[in-house]
């Protein structure tokens, strides 16, 4: 029976290495509790001013990401560093992020300290899904993980995102005939309009034109402000207070950054609910099923819609844009990985025109695409933890209660002990774990019930575009084009433009 | 290393993909009026089999439609509930109020894997093929087995009547041992 075979092979994992550690949590006998743990004291880690050289004069910001290797090559698993004015423990190893995960509690926080916090406090806005904590945090959780993570509820999503994926079609055609060689220029880009597209779409159930042939000049500067927004994101909150007097621009442009994307998203609500109301006041049923409809019926007030939908706008834009990408970008670099992913699409198929989400179900390769393609580029690089009722052990130390623990996963997602070649795009990885596999190696979308809210909709999105480009392009590198390399700007991008050439088939 | 050749990629992806036979018809087993509500209705949900079992109908539910589980809980105790053919294990033990630590943290929307569960032989053969996105959370439960599901994704059918499921011992244990006091 195949649910057995799969379930086998999963087993035979369990056989090595896992039970140590798993056991070592489970089975903590009393008289290891007694023993003494390593403290904070004992940690490894560059000096404050290193660090801050680091950051500030070698551009550590946008190689936070490569800053996880080194720090991993030259301390170990877990050291300490001072983030600005934050000391933050970093660790690096599956099986001690996956101790931290299994520790976070009833109300994960991922930072009780942070400049996206600080913003809404000082103009007076609500604190939406990604920055709220507590019993405000697990309202919200709940409200919208009904309908953005069960199975059947993101199914019911497929026809809305596939006439965007319709216009993302459209769109690339338009691009590609403008181009002598049929090169697109800077895909993100365009994925950026389909990613604000898509979550739009699902959040008012109503269109805004990103796709057209002339954008509207809000959403480019929607975009605008969300990159921003990114790049001051860490910049603020790695500069101690004093710098901010000294230096008040950072600032400034994050807020006015905000200010934009909290305007846009009030716009796009007010502007559905008036049209909702009115057709109520007509007496005509209202039919639909988005999510800003959703969370006005659990009586949020309209200042918490207006923090959450914008929180959920920005969140379904460089997500996709930054998946899309770097899956289009390493198929074009691997002609025949794309070859035998074209076959699966068509196979499946079989002359049908528009996959739908039962479709996609069956293309493993297409998913192990994805997958790879998060775990060489994890759109979050790093993510984090503060556990504040306790301290915790992890490893051999015991870590404070209230201490910012920062999850190194670009780090273990390019460990050659978990992914033999670690910067090497082998698809075939996800489909036969081999021994070397763990499970928190790679966790793109985080774990538990503080992880991405948005992945349902997000792969839905990502493997319908995906198989639909596929259908209708063979795409390539652009000639003469060199390679990309990602960077950080709090979540990982591209550094430069990714051209690629889209020969239609 | 060459690159692999586009049949060897599409044989091992066939191989690892018998699971999605059945994703097609995931869901339509899901809760009975799980839907929406209020002037509010997706088209879709309407069309959802249990939907036509009103309040009413659901009322009328008999005996026969109900289904005993054994739970052996981390400590070893045992806990018995009944639960309706379709429910979902965590319905049951939310809606019974099983005192389980922990159980279901992410409130069935698969996002974690605590209200993993381990299953006897003879009901994990019977039991629906597993979706890529049940596989791919429970790949990260702690305490995995052969056995292992996730009680979210397990609906009751008759079959499992006075079945005995266990709950793996708890990771929880290992926070809870750590001497607090000693640091407060």
């Amino acid at each position: 029976m195949p649910q057995t075979l799969k379930l086998a092979s999963r087993a035979s994992l369990l056989s090595r290495g896992f039970p140590e550690i798993w056991a070592e949590l489970g089975f903590k006998a009393p008289a290891r509790v007694t023993k003494t743990h390593k403290t904070l004291e004992d940690m490894p880690g560059p000096s404050a001013l290193g660090f801050f050289t680091d950051l500030f004069c070698k551009r550590g910001l946008a190689r936070l990401h490569e800053l996880q290797i080194e720090g991993k090559a030259k301390y170990g698993p877990v050291w300490k560093a001072s983030f600005g004015p934050i000391l933050t423990v970093h660790v690096a190893e599956p099986s001690l992020i996956q101790e931290v995960m299994r520790q976070e509690g009833k109300h994960p926080i991922r930072s009780d300290l942070s400049s996206w916090k600080d913003y809404r406090v000082c103009r007076g806005h609500a604190y939406g899904l990604l920055t709220a904590e507590g019993e405000e945090w697990q309202k919200i959780r709940s409200t919208l993980g009904k309908h953005m993570l069960k199975p059947k509820e993101v199914e019911s999503h497929t026809g809305t995102l596939n006439g965007v994926v319709s216009d993302l079609i459209r769109r690339l055609q338009h691009q590609q005939s403008r181009h002598g060689q049929h090169v697109v220029q800077d895909v993100a880009g365009e994925f950026y309009k389909f990613g604000l597209e898509g979550i739009s779409s699902v959040l008012f159930e109503s269109r805004i034109g990103c796709l057209e042939p002339e954008v509207p000049k809000e959403t480019e500067t929607f975009i605008r402000s969300i990159n921003r927004m990114f790049v001051m994101t860490l910049l603020t909150m790695a500069m101690p207070k004093f710098l901010h007097h000294i230096f008040p621009k950072p600032w400034k442009v994050f807020c006015e950054s905000w200010d934009y994307m909290f305007a846009f998203a009030k716009g796009h609500i007010d502007k559905r609910m008036t049209e909702v109301a009115e057709k109520v006041s007509r007496g005509e049923t209202v039919e639909g099923k988005y999510l800003t409809y959703y969370l006005a019926q659990e009586k949020l007030s309209m200042k918490s819609i207006y923090g959450n939908v914008t929180e959920l706008l920005l969140a379904g834009v460089d997500t996709i844009s930054s998946t899309l990408s770097w899956s289009l970008y390493e198929l074009s670099r691997h002609p025949r990985v794309q070859a035998a992913l074209h076959e699966q699409i068509t196979g499946v198929m079989d002359g049908g025109a528009i996959p739908s989400a039962a479709d996609v179900a069956q293309m493993p390769l297409l998913k192990a695409v994805v997958k790879e393609a998060l775990r060489l580029y994890p759109v979050i690089p790093s993510n984090a933890r503060v556990i504040s009722d306790r301290d915790i052990q992890v490893g051999e130390y015991l870590i404070p209660r209230k201490t910012l623990i920062t999850l190194c996963h670009y780090a273990t997602s390019r460990d050659a002990r978990f992914f033999p070649e670690p910067d090497c795009f082998k698809p075939e990885r996800w489909l036969q774990k081999d021994a070397t596999h763990h499970p928190f190696a790679s966790v793109p979308f985080g774990f538990g019930k503080r992880s991405c809210i948005g992945r349902r909709i997000a792969e839905l999105e990502v493997h319908l575009a995906l198989a639909r480009i596929l259908m209708h392009f063979e795409v390539k590198p652009e000639p003469e084009g060199g390679p990309v390399r990602p960077m950080t700007r709090t979540l990982l991008v591209p550094e430069k433009d990714i051209n690629l050439q889209f020969v239609s088939r | 290393m060459a690159a692999p050749g586009t049949a060897s990629l599409l044989r091992a992806s066939a191989a690892s993909s018998c699971r999605w036979l059945l994703a097609a018809f995931r869901g339509a087993a899901g809760r009975p009026g799980g839907g929406g509500g209020g002037v509010v209705s997706g088209s879709v949900a309407v069309r959802t089999p249990g939907r036509f079992f009103g309040v009413s109908a659901r009322a009328r539910l008999s005996s026969e439609d109900k289904v005993t589980v054994h739970f052996i809980n981390r400590d070893g105790d045992k806990l018995t509930a009944e639960g309706k053919v379709g429910d979902s294990l965590l319905d049951v033990v939310v809606d019974k109020n099983l005192d389980i630590d922990g159980f279901g943290a992410c409130e069935g929307t698969l996002a974690c894997s605590t209200c993993h569960l381990i299953f006897e032989d003879h009901i994990f053969e019977k039991l629906d093929a597993i979706t890529d996105e049940e596989m791919d959370m429970l790949d990260l439960a702690y305490g995995l087995t052969e056995t292992s599901r996730l009680g979210c994704q397990i609906c009751l059918k008759k079959f499992m009547n006075n079945m005995t499921v266990r709950v793996p011992e708890a990771v929880a244990d290992a926070r809870q041992s750590i001497d607090m006091s000693k640091n407060s």
